[in-house]
């Protein structure tokens, strides 16, 4: 059984729509880049998955149970997390009250959790107490993921975690997804600038136009000329 | 030099009126931030408190509840009880409207949103009318003398402390809410970024019914303050007040409860203060000329994010 398994799964934005059949499964404790042109349905599908749109058809499952067209707080109960590619961060909070927010749905705090977070992105540590808002693109990132990872979710979905990130930082982040896969959560990433990505991933997709055309290994892919060409920026 | 020398009690008066804008600003303001829309309704629920009170005033002496006047305040212990049975209705009231309509209309736009509170506005004016009159029904008749602080030669009436250090003191139990509370800070982040919110597993629903519970709250305290301080209410006391409160909310910052406080002092002591020098009459217009020249200066307001 799957850890996430998505049948079918067709959604858009109201009358436009943008997926048109999606099958894809997320092993447990593995790493799926999904990678595809701007407009191939890569986020539609993270959106569609977590509850913030309502897909037309299909099916979504989560450890073998329904979550299709649940809403968001009730899916994070189910142990998913989700970081947008943008706004992801609450910027008039500071940085232990974003990672607070994240565990919003349990009775109190688990220190404990907060302190692995903390280990897991030590810059954030000298700054507990900054405006979220004031901070850089890559330790905005950070915080983003912290806030997810709060609730120790079985499975973290990541929109585009290196857009707009310094190279160093990007480097950094990459690192820190490997972490947190090694300490057992699975991760389904989007990018755009994938080969990164698909370096550290155990599976990697490719959409187009609102399906899934290609899925293989991450090495195979980043091997493979063709999507190299079409989709990895050539060479 | 005869101008000059009343500024000073001026002073006093528009701490007084502020005090009572700032607590009618945050209601605005917290809706705004979190409900995404401007309660025009807002003045008429501060109406809607101060009849509550009025009406929940004998019965409170006919429970036994001492009506001895407090100190040298004009009101005694019922008067509080029933300021304080009055906020809790209108909370009850603020959450009924968004069960019963707010909440059919979530993600409705904005023009459809503020017709709506229009309406709630006029709805809750007409019920005051209809049961009370529209004539001035007065919650006290001693007249109250003021004192003098030594020294200083201005007058304020003991009421008039009560008024500003409830407001005072309110203001500050909501910072520390917001501050210190999980579901205040639940609230900083749905004003935020409402759609991580929910993502986040932040029960949104809630942080909505606690926004209409406190904007409410405050609203019903700040309509008992201004019938204290005029010693009478009419239905249209919160109409009234809703221009200099917008002026204020929007000189503080739209969406910025903090802002309102700010705001509400800040209009409060210039309208009061104008009359040193213009005629009374033109109180209200001072808050125009006030939102008008923040809103060409600096339309984000003093306290508010540029974006």
């Amino acid at each position: 059984m799957s850890l996430l398994s998505v049948r079918g799964v067709e959604s858009g934005y109201g009358d436009m729509q943008v997926l048109y059949g999606i099958d894809l499964d997320v092993e447990a404790g593995q790493i799926i880049t999904i990678i595809g042109p701007n407009g191939a349905g890569k986020s539609t599908l993270m959106k569609t998955v977590f509850g913030l749109l309502k897909p037309t058809k299909g099916r979504i499952e989560f450890e073998g149970r329904e979550i299709t067209g649940l809403s968001a707080d009730r899916i994070v109960r189910r142990g998913l997390a989700y970081v947008p590619q943008v706004e992801n961060i609450f910027p008039s909070l500071t940085v232990c009250e974003n990672l607070e927010m994240g565990v919003f749905i349990g009775d109190r705090v688990p220190l404990g959790r907060l302190d692995q977070i903390y280990e897991l992105f030590p810059s954030l540590v000298t700054r507990k107490r900054m405006r979220v808002g004031k901070m850089s693109g890559g330790e905005r990132q950070m915080v983003a993921m912290g806030r997810a990872l709060m609730l120790d979710p079985r499975l973290l979905m990541l929109d585009e975690p290196s857009a707009a990130l310094a190279p160093n930082f990007t480097a950094t982040i990459f690192e820190r997804i490997v972490a947190i896969n090694k300490a057992g959560t699975a991760i389904l990433i989007v990018e755009q600038n994938a080969k990164e990505s698909l370096r550290i991933s155990h599976r990697g997709c490719v959409f187009a136009a609102g399906l899934k055309c290609f899925e293989d290994s991450g090495p195979a892919i980043l091997a493979n000329k063709d999507i190299g060409r079409l989709y990895l920026g050539g060479e | 030099m005869e101008v000059l020398a009343r500024i000073p009690q001026l002073l006093v008066y528009g701490l007084v009126s502020g005090s009572i804008l700032s607590l009618g600003g945050i209601g605005v303001s917290l809706t705004y931030s979190i409900l995404g829309f401007s309660n025009f309704a807002h003045g008429d629920v501060m109406a809607l408190g101060a009849y509550l009170a009025l009406a929940l005033l004998p019965l409170m002496s006919a429970a036994g509840i001492s009506n001895h006047p407090l100190g040298s305040l004009s009101f005694g212990l019922d008067f509080v009880a029933a300021l304080v049975l009055a906020t809790m209705g209108t909370c009850a009231v603020g959450l009924v409207l968004d069960r019963v309509l707010f909440r059919r209309l979530r993600g409705a736009g904005r023009i459809t949103l503020m017709i709506a509170t229009v309406g709630v506005a006029l709805g809750l004016r007409n019920v005051l009318q209809f049961f009370w009159g529209p004539q001035p029904r007065y919650y006290s008749a001693k007249i109250q003398l003021a004192a003098v602080i030594p020294g200083l030669g201005i007058r304020i009436k003991p009421d008039q402390v009560f008024i500003v250090s409830t407001a005072v003191g309110l203001a500050v139990l909501l910072h520390l809410f917001l501050r210190y509370t999980k579901i205040g800070k639940a609230m900083r982040a749905t004003a935020d970024n409402a759609s991580l919110a929910r993502i986040s597993g932040i029960n949104t629903e809630r942080v909505i019914a606690w926004t209409w519970i406190i904007g409410s709250a405050l609203a019903a305290v700040a309509g008992v303050l201004i019938g204290i301080e005029n010693k009478f209410v009419t239905p249209e006391l919160g109409w009234q007040m809703l221009l200099p409160i917008f002026a204020a909310v929007i000189l503080g910052g739209f969406g910025n409860p903090y802002g309102a406080v700010v705001g509400g002092m800040a209009v409060g002591v210039s309208e009061e203060v104008s009359t040193a020098f213009i005629s009374a009459a033109y109180k209200p217009a001072v808050a125009f000329v006030i939102l008008i020249l923040m809103l060409l200066a600096r339309p984000t307001g003093l306290l508010g994010r540029r974006s």
